[in-house]
């Protein structure tokens, strides 16, 4: 088949931005549409195909969109109110009737018949018999018209594709990875940016914007893999490296110097905090006169209404890539609003706007102004400096911290029900400080202003839809106090909370059922309709609230609330129309609320794909649901406190109602926007419900369980639990135990003499299998454990070792003849391992295991000291030791060990069996398991009567091993040797930190040995009644909360056997069920990193993101739901 | 250079200079996936999930040494090589519609996958307890759930045949 000829047919406009093709179909019959708008992740590219599909008579598939290319794509300004399908779509629309119309022109001359009988359908013209495709026909023809906006549109009654359900069009291609997301492009040469952001995170306002910053220490990351440069510009700090991980590494080890931010203002009470802000009232409704209205009312309700700040919470972290292209740069974007960026990035690199691309690439869900765009403004900088594409991957912390929040809002309202039992008065006062959240490079680089400023959106539904002759409505317009800006449901979902619940509250006051009177009150048809066939059909249970209906400590609810979500510039354009019956179950105990059952009516006149509108609708619950009952971003003295999901939760399938929809159908009405619709009266729909199920009036979201309950008690004035106490800072008590390592410069003054140096023997000296023994007691002593330090050499020594007394560095093992043991003849080695005294005749710090390490027999200790002589020598001086106070240890030393050393060997036992008696050398001398599992004395010595009972080792907690607690965990011969041998004990333990670095060492035992030594262990085992493994209810709170987003997943999976899921429950935990915290508190700070040679899991370590105070509060948490039967620490 | 080897989608594979990466680092950015996504870093909202042996894990927080040796697949491997033919989760996510923006999309059928290899005919109850650490902002829930069940049912009529 010959090649079909080119052909186009294009439909165009001229706008101010240029001349933009609407729409094309070239010699395949494909056609290419064109929108300013952008998919947010709601399927809007779908329903543009559909629309253009129906009006050309083609199937979806021939259908191509292209959506927010500011180079090819009209400006229709951002993707916000939900307006692509009710006003973005319109001249697509136009333009695809007006090609079917042409095509139909040149079928009629093919055919040389008249026009007006020529038919579409299927992507062809059809003229009696005949039929040709639209490729063919157009093939050889170049067509370009203008736009014409008068064309006839098909009528909505003969719709074959538009009101049909339709797959989403992007579907296949997700879900087999073959889309590309904005984090998915990759370019030719790019390069990787990180970003360093200022200590003013999630702020825009005041005169230490972008102008923070002291100084950057480049030598601190000189050297360091991969970096191409360091990118400073005002406050902005960008790195670019090689590849991403390179990019964080070096922006995390850069040193910065930052002037610290004045604090925020006291964000608590947020109510006080809002209303203190400077603002500007705007009269919006004088209808009557509202003070006499007021007056005139026989009762009257004044009222407060909080919404608090949220995070948009997108599951992706923003990204985005640019590419200077020598001063013509292009942008990729997961933008909502390709041409305002484009300005924006346009002025932050001093071109005109003409000279930047802004390509829209698909990102995570945004429901707002997030971090989509600040992004691209750093892509931007650091492909200017490198002169290359660069992709800037923002972290989960960068976007939860600095995205502009979904804004605050205060809502005061006054009303009141006059003579008649009609609404008579209604005052409404907004507060909502947010902007349009400036682009974050402009701010950082100082390119504008920092001054505050407000946008004008506080008046979404500010208007109540009742009749009401007295009307008083201001809005208060602010600027941002934090970083604010439009989340869905912008000013309206809050500013509906307000009213809905009012009007609740009035029904009450009129003793009439609320949605009764809100019929009684709505003059406008089309809405009533919404409100009465909702009721209808979700079974609305009709009569004056509250009926508290209870069931044992459950009380049942139902709610209603109604709204027209209306958006653009005061009085704006009304969208789709909402109405919620929601069902809750309020736990009285507890204080929490579950949402069962929703059903949402909704009017969106034509409906483009019902799955579609369906799918927002759900969306819209469900999120909004969340925000409602839990969300809420909190800050300290300077910033949000919310750097990942767990302290900003977020819904999860536990939480998803039950969700019916009820769709309008109004076929020949214009289709009106739904992508927040449904949103907007949630809020008050669960309050309302809530009500008529406690009879409480929550008018401060979120709607905790600790808010309910504190008003549950408040109503039954029973007293709550106290708060838990801050937990105190450990003291020393005694002397704490430390590992076994040979600590240098404990003491000033050497007591014994020294041993002169002398050569070490040749490693070729000694036999292969003194070699391979001494590996096996180095092994099991795991000297390299405390004589390794941190990113060192193995065996060098250095490791910090935290002391009553200051800190000690464990010595430097390998035989190098300067600093290590490369001239330490056998006998200093033998003394020191034996009697705790260096070769210099210092004694190395008590702790040092040489009351164990004495038991070693002749041959092992030989064998460890050939052994030592074979490592790879390594210069590595020994830190200076940083003591507190000069310590003279001498005559305590002398005391000390005359009371608790004994040198002598241990005699095999004759009634024990050999591995017995191999394992209980083993334990003891090399093995030095007491010098952490037993505790010590005042004096530091191991407690011999209480040996193996488990001891606190700094913060580290060494479980009991012997009696009857071993017993009750379920230790016996074949779990410690399965323990010793993988570090995991089925159901029992899991080694961690210390001890997994332990277990990992003893990999050079042979299994004889880690059998014997089971076996001896075992035998110190009592048995006891296993452990309860019992789980507490603990009252939900920030805490549960903060457990179920950040542990649940891998300490409680809702899937068991995840590869990346602890191997041991909770109610196991040994940390957990030690008599202090810190091992716990130690481990969630810290995470564990399980050596690789182990079958052993990782945890990520939360310290960058949760401070001290919520660490100890997980920890009193895990305590007190995970080892119910123990006391909490105190 | 330490090398790691592994089987990846049925094909070996050798990674060198990934002792301290992620495996979620590895996939995408040094074997250029793009099925696993980045969402949290921390296996909080499991848009990184993977097969390592038939078990979930999530990519972010495992170190890629942990799978020398072993199988990893990920969504790019769930269809069959030759044909291209989805597998029953994936066609089971058209039937219900199971995305919105997508991005969880990732998460939701590997674990769903990993979920019906041990229970082919969950309950609504066991998908939702299932799937409960797969975060979704966009709110598709019931779709999701939906999809698993049009998955479960796919599995069963293949079964039969
Ligand atoms: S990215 Fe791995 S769990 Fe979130
Ligand atoms: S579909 Fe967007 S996060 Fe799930």
């Amino acid at each position: 088949m010959s090649e079909p000829l080119p052909g186009l047919l294009s439909i165009f406009d001229d706008r101010p931005e240029g001349r933009i093709s609407f729409l094309q179909i070239d010699e395949t019959g494909r056609v290419t549409a064109r929108n300013g708008h952008v998919d947010l992740g709601t399927g809007i590219e779908t329903a543009l195909a559909q629309i253009v599909a129906e009006e050309l008579d083609l199937p979806l598939s021939d259908v191509r969109i292209v959506l927010g290319d500011t180079a090819s794509t009209p400006n229709q300004g951002p993707t916000i109110a939900s307006e692509t399908i009710q006003v973005a779509a319109h001249p697509l629309r136009l333009a695809a009737a007006q090609a079917r119309q042409a095509l139909a022109g040149l079928a009629a001359r093919q055919f040389n018949a008249p026009a007006a009988e020529i038919t579409t359908e299927g992507g062809a013209v059809h003229w009696r018999d005949a039929s040709i495709h639209y490729g063919p026909l157009i093939a050889g023809t170049q067509l370009t018209m203008r736009l014409d906006l008068e064309v006839p549109v098909k009528d909505p009654a003969d719709y074959r594709i538009v009101g049909r359900p339709m797959g989403r069009v992007d579907l296949p291609a997700k879900l087999t990875g073959a889309f590309t997301y904005i984090h998915d492009l990759r370019l030719d040469g790019m390069l990787h940016g990180h970003v360093l952001r200022p200590p003013y995170a999630g702020r825009d306002s005041g005169d230490f914007v972008g102008r923070s910053l002291i100084g950057v220490d480049r030598a601190s990351v000189q050297g360091m893999p991969g970096l191409v440069d360091i990118v400073v510009e005002g406050d902005f700090v960008g790195v670019v490296a090689e590849t991403p991980q390179q990019a964080q590494a070096i922006a995390e080890a850069l040193r910065v110097d930052w002037r610290m931010p004045p604090p925020l203002p006291p964000m608590e009470p947020l109510a006080q905090t809002i209303k203190d802000q400077p603002s500007t009232p705007r009269l919006l409704d004088s209808t009557g006169d509202f003070p006499r209205g007021l007056a005139e009312c026989h009762s009257t309700l004044a009222r407060t209404y909080l919404w608090p700040f949220h995070e948009h919470g997108s599951i992706g972290p923003s990204c985005g890539v640019a590419d200077w292209q020598d001063g013509a740069p292009v942008v990729w974007s997961g933008t909502q609003n390709p041409h305002m960026l484009q300005g924006d990035l346009a002025l932050l690199v001093g071109l005109a706007p003409e000279q930047l691309e802004v390509r829209r690439l698909q990102a995570a869900g945004c429901y707002g102004r997030n971090c989509a765009d600040d992004v691209c403004g750093d892509a931007l900088l650091l492909s200017r400096a490198v002169r290359r594409p660069v992709r800037v991957q923002l972290t989960r912390a960068q976007e939860h911290l600095w995205e502009p929040k979904g804004a605050a809002q205060l809502m005061e309202v006054q009303g009141g029900i006059g003579l008649s039992g009609d609404l008579h008065a209604y005052g409404f006062d907004s507060w909502y400080p947010s902007n349009r959240g400036p682009n974050l490079a402009l701010l950082l680089t100082g390119r504008i202003s920092p001054e505050p400023h407000h946008a004008m959106m506080g008046d979404r539904t500010i208007v109540p839809p009742y009749r009401v002759p007295h009307k008083r409505i201001t809005c208060h317009d602010l600027a941002p106090i934090v970083r604010a800006a439009w989340m869905r449901g912008v000013s309206a979902l809050p500013n509906t909370f307000a009213h809905e619940s009012f009007i609740d509250e009035l029904a009450h006051e009129a003793g009439e059922d609320p949605v009764a009177f809100r019929l009684r009150h709505l003059d406008d048809p089309r809405q009533a309709d919404l409100v009465r066939r909702t009721a209808d059909e979700a079974g609305w249970q009709s009569g004056r609230g509250p009926r508290l209906r209870r069931q044992g400590r459950m009380a049942y609810g139902q709610g209603f609330a109604y709204a027209t979500y209306v958006h653009g510039a005061f009085p704006g354009t009304a969208a789709a129309s909402a109405a919620w019956v929601c069902d809750v179950a309020v736990d009285t105990e507890t204080g929490e609320v579950t949402l069962t059952r929703v059903f949402v009516g909704q009017d969106q006149g034509l409906v483009i794909n019902p799955d579609g509108v369906r799918a927002q609708i759900h969306g819209n619950v469900i999120q909004t649901a969340s925000r409602t009952l839990t969300e809420e971003v909190t800050f300290d003295a300077i910033a949000p406190v919310a750097k990942s999901w767990a302290s900003y939760p977020i819904q999860s399938f536990a939480q998803v109602p039950e969700i019916r929809t009820m769709l309008v159908e109004r076929p020949g009405d214009p289709a009106l926007g739904v992508g927040e619709s449904a949103a907007v009266p949630a809020a008050a729909a669960i309050a309302n419900a809530i009500f008529d199920a406690t009879g409480i009036r929550l008018r401060e979201a979120p709607f905790t369980p600790e808010k309910l309950r504190a008003a549950l008690a408040a109503n039954v004035a029973a007293a709550l639990p106290a708060p838990p106490r801050p937990v105190r800072k450990r003291r020393w008590r005694g002397i704490a135990a430390l590992g076994g390592a040979l600590t240098a410069g404990a003491l000033a003054l050497p007591l014994h003499s020294a041993i002169p140096l002398s050569r070490a023997p040749s490693p070729s000296q000694f036999t292969s299998e003194t070699l391979a023994r001494g590996a096996e007691v180095f092994g099991a002593a795991n000297c390299a454990g405390c004589h390794t330090a941190q990113s060192g050499a193995p065996s060098a020594g250095g490791r910090p070792m935290e002391t009553p007394f200051g800190t000690v560095y464990s010595t430097n093992l390998t035989p190098d003849p300067q600093t290590g043991l490369g001239q330490w003849s056998y006998a200093a080695f033998e003394r020191a391992m034996r009697h705790g005294i260096s070769r210099d005749g210092k004694n190395l710090y008590p702790a040092f295991p040489y009351t164990n390490f004495a038991r070693i027999d002749d041959g092992d200790m030989q064998a460890l000291y050939a052994y030592l002589q074979t490592l790879p020598p390594v210069r590595a001086e020994t830190p200076r030791a940083a003591m507190l106070t000069p310590v003279n240890l001498r005559p305590v030393n002398a005391v000390w060990n005359a009371m608790f050393h004994d040198p002598a060997p241990l005699t095999p036992d004759p009634a024990q069996s050999e591995a017995w008696n191999r394992g209980r050398y083993l334990v003891k001398a090399a093995g030095h398991c007491s010098a952490c599992h037993t505790p010590r004395n005042a004096l530091g010595a191991e407690d011999a009567s209480r040996a193996f009972a488990g001891a606190m080792v700094g913060t580290d907690w060494a479980p009991p091993l012997a009696g009857p607690e071993a017993g009750a965990r379920g230790w016996d011969q074949p779990a410690f040797a399965a323990y010793l041998r993988d570090g995991h004990a089925p159901g029992i333990a899991s080694a961690s930190g210390k001890m997994a670095e332990i277990v990992a060492s003893l990999g050079a035992v042979p299994d004889a040995d880690i059998q014997a030594m089971a076996t001896y262990l075992a035998s110190q085992v009592t048995d006891a009644p296993p452990l309860p493994r019992i789980e507490a209810e603990v009252p939900p709170g920030p805490t549960s909360r903060l457990f179920e987003a950040a542990c649940a997943s891998c300490h409680l999976p809702g899937l068991s056997g995840a590869e990346t899921a602890a191997q041991v429950p909770l109610t196991m935990s040994s940390a957990i069920r030690a008599p202090q915290p810190d091992a716990v508190i130690g481990v969630i700070r810290d995470g564990i990193e399980a050596p690789l040679s182990l079958p052993l899991r990782d945890m990520p370590a939360f310290g960058a993101e949760l401070d001290q105070a919520r660490i100890a509060e997980l920890a009193n948490y895990l305590r007190a739901r995970f080892a119910p039967d123990l006391e909490a620490w105190r | 250079m330490e090398r790691l080897d592994f089987t990846l989608n049925g094909k070996a594979v050798a990674v060198t200079g990934a002792a301290r990466l992620t495996l979620l680092d590895v996939l995408r950015d040094r074997l250029e996936l793009n099925g696993a996504k980045y969402g949290c870093g921390l296996g909080q909202c499991g848009a990184c999930t993977v097969l390592v042996d038939g078990a979930p894990a999530r990519s972010c927080v495992m170190r890629a040494a942990r799978v020398q040796g072993r199988a990893v697949t990920t969504l790019e491997g769930l269809a069959a090589p030759d044909s291209g033919t989805l597998h029953p989760v994936q066609q089971g996510f058209i039937d219900g519609q199971g995305a919105q923006c997508g991005y969880c999309l990732n998460g939701m059928v590997m674990t769903a996958v990993a979920l019906l290899a041990r229970n082919p005919d969950p309950t609504e109850a066991e998908i939702r307890q299932a799937l409960r650490d797969n975060l979704c902002r966009c709110g598709t829930h019931l779709e999701i759930v939906a999809s698993v069940r049009h998955a479960a049912r796919r599995m069963a009529e293949a079964a039969d045949v």
